[in-house]
């Protein structure tokens, strides 16, 4: 194992960082109109939703990055690997967001929404005010742990050639026939990633836990 | 239902003479401390063979404390227990063997009954024999059916757990302990998780059992027994023991204050 | 619309073989990786110092480094430790470690969630750690354990188009494969995307019915 392999590893970290928050992001927010549809009244709103959520999580991640880099790609409309890549795992955050959301908000005592109305409050205070901080709150646990998967999905990036810790592992490995000790140094950089993470989400919850009581 | 009329349960007088004077347990300065905080103070206590003692006392005084010292479920911080042949220092841990025949000596009935919810009321009885005693199948199922027919369960053999009452669970968990044939038999509240109807089948179940010489230590909240079912009465207040006699004195006119209050506040209730 | 349909048609007996790589190398995988989550389970809550550290870092690695790079250690390094697995073989072990890994973590919640007292009871009768485990905590714990272990099932064989990246000739290979032949990258890709939902979407509904039957028959 020479410093190079271990320098030429790290130049990818950049793109995994960037490629999980930038599909995060994007689940983050598109899951919360989801999860609305998903509660929605209107039967049809309820169905695509529904849809939405099964087709995203039953097809595997690197058939959907495939299918937006190479099927979009093929004369549809031109996409980088990093956008293919972000808008495959985003999609697919944002499906699984949406049922992050959805238990977190059944996790929130029915009696809210009741004291709520019986304050008069009206609904966008309700949302906002009452509910929100709670959503977040409850979600924040496995929103991060789903944050700490979705990392190790990032790895797909490479696939398309997205310069990434993967990616960089995989060509060094071809170039020096060392792949032993180059995929176990590309493995711990993962895990060294992912424990801050866990501890941040962690020492958030605890922040939050004892400014929202639930 | 079972036929549990306490007039048809009065079968045989029990037979003390001879064997009564004879320790079967002893419990010696038995002393449980969680940090500061001490649980058992110093216990002392004996029993003899197919005596009946209730320990009663405020919650919080250490009754289930005590019992859980003496199978070693919660081993306490020293003393000694003393089974027959068998003394077990509390301090240290106890060899596999040691612990084995100590506890197939020592029966235990739980205030949550605890029965395998996964396996029949058959099973349930008969599972712990063919582990503990090397049973076969055949002679545990024929010795679960007898003890199954001495609690008034016999037809609920082949049923689930939760497909009987609460009371009817206790009295399997009765049965289930029995089975391994101990010397002694604790029992920790085991009617307070049940309504009083459905106590009351157990406490009969309970009271035939110790007509029928079963040496037995219960901790309970019923007055009624430990007046008119058990021999002594032991009543512990803040891991002491404060008082301790023949039922009926201890219950009607006990010496200390704090039992008198304990009493008091319990009768007025 | 005909010319897609008879594309499809014409392209269905290699994304089937495919299909059965994948279930192939899932199903070996899961034989393997379930049992093994088990140990790893009684290992992480094992008291023995030296295997409950062991069992820690083949779960923490196994959950912590990305399948894709076991799966490239597996074929593309450990040949340098003079261990050459077909890409079967490597497919194998790498998602069989992750099985184990992941799943140590639902099982060991199954265990965990059968109730100490019946634990209590069982020792109270002087049963055996070991009898106690097999006749009382396992049964129950796993029954506990299955809608979750069905539902990462789901997962495991959508792990499996990751054997893309060493060549196994699975589903999502073999369709890639006719993408680059004929450029027709999205209807291949569809009809692989469809054949792979066709399983994991009936999987899931079963899931949620086994986690309802589940909860009506215990208590």
């Amino acid at each position: 194992m020479t410093a190079d392999m271990f320098l030429g590893v790290a130049t990818g970290i950049p793109w995994t960082l960037a490629v999980t928050a930038a599909a995060f992001v994007l689940g983050a927010a598109l899951g919360l109109p989801l999860c609305a549809m998903r509660l929605s009244n209107v039967a049809l709103l309820r169905v695509i939703a529904l849809v939405y959520i099964i087709l995203f999580r039953s097809v595997p991640p690197l058939l959907w990055v495939f299918v937006f880099f190479f099927g979009l790609g093929s004369g549809y409309l031109p996409i980088s690997a990093f956008e293919g890549v972000v808008l495959g795992l985003g999609l697919i955050t944002a499906a699984n967001m949406a049922e992050i959301y959805r238990g977190a908000l059944s996790a929130i005592h029915a009696g809210q929404w009741e004291a709520s109305e019986a304050l008069a409050l009206p609904s966008y205070s309700t949302y906002l005010d009452i509910i929100a901080p709670q959503l977040l709150r409850v979600s924040l646990p496995s929103s991060a742990s789903y944050a700490v998967g979705l990392l190790k999905d990032s790895a797909i990036a490479s696939t398309i050639g997205v310069t990434d810790i993967s990616f960089n592992a995989n060509y060094i490995a071809k170039s020096t026939y060392q792949g032993l000790p180059v995929f176990a140094i590309a493995a711990l950089f993962y895990i060294m990633i992912s424990l801050p993470v866990a501890a941040l989400a962690r020492a958030a919850d605890q922040k939050l836990r004892a400014r929202v009581a639930l | 239902m079972m036929n549990l009329n306490p007039d048809t349960l009065k079968l045989p007088q029990r037979e003390l003479a001879g064997q009564a004077d004879k320790p079967i347990l002893r419990l010696e300065a038995i002393r449980k401390v969680y940090g500061k905080h001490v649980v058992l103070d110093d216990l002392n206590l004996t029993l003899r063979s197919g005596e009946v003692v209730a320990i009663i006392g405020p919650s919080g005084s250490g009754k289930s404390t005590l019992l859980r010292c003496i199978n070693m479920l919660g081993p306490a911080t020293s003393g000694r227990v003393v089974v027959g042949d068998l003394a077990i220092d509390e301090s240290i841990p106890p060899t596999a063997q040691q612990l084995t025949s100590l506890r197939r000596s020592v029966g235990m009935v739980f205030q949550s009954f605890n029965l395998f919810p996964h396996m029949s009321v058959l099973r349930n009885v008969s599972l712990p024999q063919e582990r503990v005693l090397g049973r076969s199948r055949k002679d545990a199922d024929k010795r679960s059916r007898e003890l199954l027919a001495r609690v008034g369960l016999a037809e609920k053999a082949d049923q689930y757990p939760a497909r009987c009452s609460g009371g009817q669970q206790q009295r399997i968990a009765i049965a289930r302990a029995l089975a391994l044939d101990p010397q002694i038999m604790l029992f920790d509240e085991p009617t307070s998780a049940l309504d009083p109807e459905l106590g009351l089948e157990v406490l009969l179940v309970m009271q035939e059992l110790a007509r029928s010489g079963m040496t037995m230590l219960v901790v309970t909240h019923e007055m009624n027994f430990a007046e008119t079912v058990s021999d002594r009465v032991i009543i512990m207040a803040d891991g002491k023991i404060i008082e301790e006699g023949p039922s009926k004195e201890v219950m009607r006119d006990p010496q200390t204050d704090r039992a008198k209050r304990f009493l008091k506040a319990v009768k007025d209730r | 619309m005909n010319d897609l349909l008879s594309f499809w048609l014409d392209s269905l007996p290699a994304l089937l073989d495919g299909l059965t790589v994948s279930l192939e190398v899932t199903g070996v995988a899961l034989a393997i990786g379930f049992p093994l989550g088990l140990l790893l389970a009684l290992g992480v809550q094992s008291k023995a110092r030296s295997l409950n550290l062991i069992s820690l870092c083949v779960v923490e690695i196994g959950r912590g480094a990305p399948a894709l790079v076991v799966l490239q250690f597996a074929y593309f390094g450990l040949p340098q430790a003079g261990l050459t697995l077909s890409s079967f073989a490597a497919a194998v072990f790498a998602l069989a470690w992750n099985t184990g890994a992941y799943t140590s973590e639902i099982i060991r919640a199954g265990l965990e969630s059968v109730p100490i007292g019946e634990i209590e009871a069982s020792s109270a009768m002087g049963m055996m750690r070991v009898d106690t485990l097999r006749f009382v905590i396992i049964p129950q714990g796993l029954r506990v354990a299955a809608p979750a272990l069905l539902g990462f099932a789901t997962q495991m064989l959508q792990a499996s188009s990751l054997c893309f990246a060493i060549a196994l000739p699975e589903l999502t290979s073999n369709a890639y494969v006719i993408g680059t032949n004929t450029f027709r990258y999205m209807e291949i890709l569809s009809l692989a995307g469809i054949l792979y939902a066709a399983i994991c979407v009936p999987a899931t509904i079963a899931v949620g019915v086994l986690e309802q039957r589940l909860g009506k028959h215990t208590r």
